[in-house]
């Protein structure tokens, strides 16, 4: 066939779609050189890419290109560090608001046991302000002729029981506490009640009722802290109730 | 169309665009010899997107588009060194292999022309694209195309479709179609003359 007459085959040709007599026709003349051959071939294949652009547009995924690069050896290094850097980033914000979150709840908790000791601490006053201002209240003294502390007083009520007021008495020591009790007279020493100390002093309540006329010593002894059946070593109260 | 000096200005706009487009291919193609990286992903975000439609168009399918992409670049990479700047058009090149391995998954699902497989990578020879113009994938070009296919018949919009997207040769068509072998041959020879004279006319314009 003539140049002219192969015209026609050179966009089959590009795509692989001639039968093989014509496809060897158009490889003996680009072997041959022919410059008007080699032209139309051009053309064939600018017109193919054309059509090829002119498909429905379709959106490959975003990770599709870390595949292609990454399968011919190429890492998006700089890209992959802002990836990196922003993670972190977002883990130390993360980190950040953990720690914040956690100090706002110690700090929630803290404000909780404030409130809580303070609620039972006002409510201990309100109690001891209800013994010393009932007239059937009836105090008792302990520790005026010692020279050093313990001292204070112990009041005394029927239906309130017994109030200790006690001034400068030292902490317990760790894992013992005061253990107050009520000792009949002529009778054992009956468990009053655990209480600890401040530098202070401390005041310690035992809830009425109480029979007062058969009561002899209100003593404080110091116990392991989770307290005792009877007194395990001498008191360092004692303070005998004034009869009634 | 362009009195006076209007003349002057589109044609060295025209010249201006064309040597630009030229210098960055040909910028493109040396870094990619030189195996930069950065080049690999500049070819890909030129290219990425228009090759993985014209496979999903071919194969219908995302993931073996997926697959196929991922050859097509990398066989642009392995074979670039050979592609010479001077004379070829990247994007024509880059679509061509695209299309080729879509083609080639199509025959090789329907178990036909396997032959046809080493045909398609003589195709793929930087070499044969020497020559072809730079403009190729000018957005004007494929709107004047994409018009030139309205005016197709039927028939010939068809073997159209049937060559380029589904890798016919014009005897597969002819049983595909039940139709002769010299009918089919009329209808893919006149729709390929209407499209290459509205190209040509293009050019003129």
């Amino acid at each position: 066939m003539s140049c002219e007459e192969l015209q026609d085959f050179f966009e089959l040709y590009a795509l692989g779609l001639l039968e093989d007599e014509e496809k060897q026709e158009i490889d003996a003349h680009l072997r041959r050189g022919c410059d008007a051959c080699r032209k139309r071939l051009a053309g064939a294949e600018a017109m193919n890419a054309t059509l090829f652009t002119l498909v429905p547009d379709v959106r490959p995924r975003a990770r599709l290109k870390h595949r292609v690069l990454h399968g011919v050896g190429v890492e998006l290094v700089g890209w992959g560090w802002a990836g990196a850097l922003a993670a972190a980033c977002v883990l130390v914000i993360a980190l950040w608001l953990s720690v914040q979150e956690r100090d706002r709840t110690n700090e929630l908790a803290d404000a909780r046991m404030q409130l809580i000791q303070v609620n039972a601490e006002r409510d201990r006053l309100t109690q001891a302000l209800a013994f010393l201002a009932d007239p059937q209240t009836k105090p008792a003294s302990f520790g005026q002729d010692n020279q050093a502390p313990p001292r204070g007083y112990v009041f005394l009520h029927s239906r309130l029981g017994v109030l200790l007021i006690a001034s400068n008495l030292p902490p317990a020591g760790a894992g013992k506490a005061y253990e107050m009790w009520v000792i009949p007279k002529g009778g054992s020493p009956r468990p009053a009640g655990l209480f600890q100390s401040a530098n202070n002093g401390a005041i310690h309540i035992l809830n009425g009722p109480l029979d007062t006329s058969t009561l002899g010593v209100v003593a404080v002894t110091v116990e392991p802290e989770a307290g005792s059946r009877a007194p395990t070593s001498q008191p360092i109260i004692a303070a005998p109730v004034p009869g009634i | 169309m362009f009195p006076g000096k209007l003349w002057v200005i589109a044609v060295a706009g025209w010249l201006l665009a064309a040597i630009l487009r030229t210098a960055a291919d040909s910028d493109l193609i040396g870094r990619l010899k030189a195996r930069d990286h950065k080049a690999m992903a500049e070819l890909y975000d030129r290219f990425g997107r228009i090759a993985f439609s014209l496979i999903f168009r071919v194969v219908r399918n995302s993931a073996v588009a997926e697959d196929l992409i991922q050859e097509t670049f990398l066989r642009v990479w392995n074979r670039v060194h050979s592609f010479d700047p001077q004379r070829g058009a990247l994007g024509p090149w880059v679509l061509t292999v695209a299309r080729n391995r879509a083609i080639d998954y199509l025959r090789s699902v329907d178990g036909r022309m396997r032959s046809g497989a080493l045909e398609l990578d003589r195709l793929e020879d930087p070499a044969l694209f020497n020559g072809v113009e730079d403009s190729a994938l000018a957005a004007d070009r494929a709107r004047r195309l994409k018009i030139a296919l309205e005016k197709l018949s039927p028939n010939q919009k068809a073997v159209i479709e049937l060559a380029y997207y589904e890798g016919l040769s014009q005897t597969e068509m002819a049983e595909k179609l039940n139709q002769p072998l010299g009918t089919v041959k009329t209808w893919t020879r006149s729709a390929l003359k209407i499209l290459r004279e509205e190209l040509a006319e293009a050019a003129i314009a």
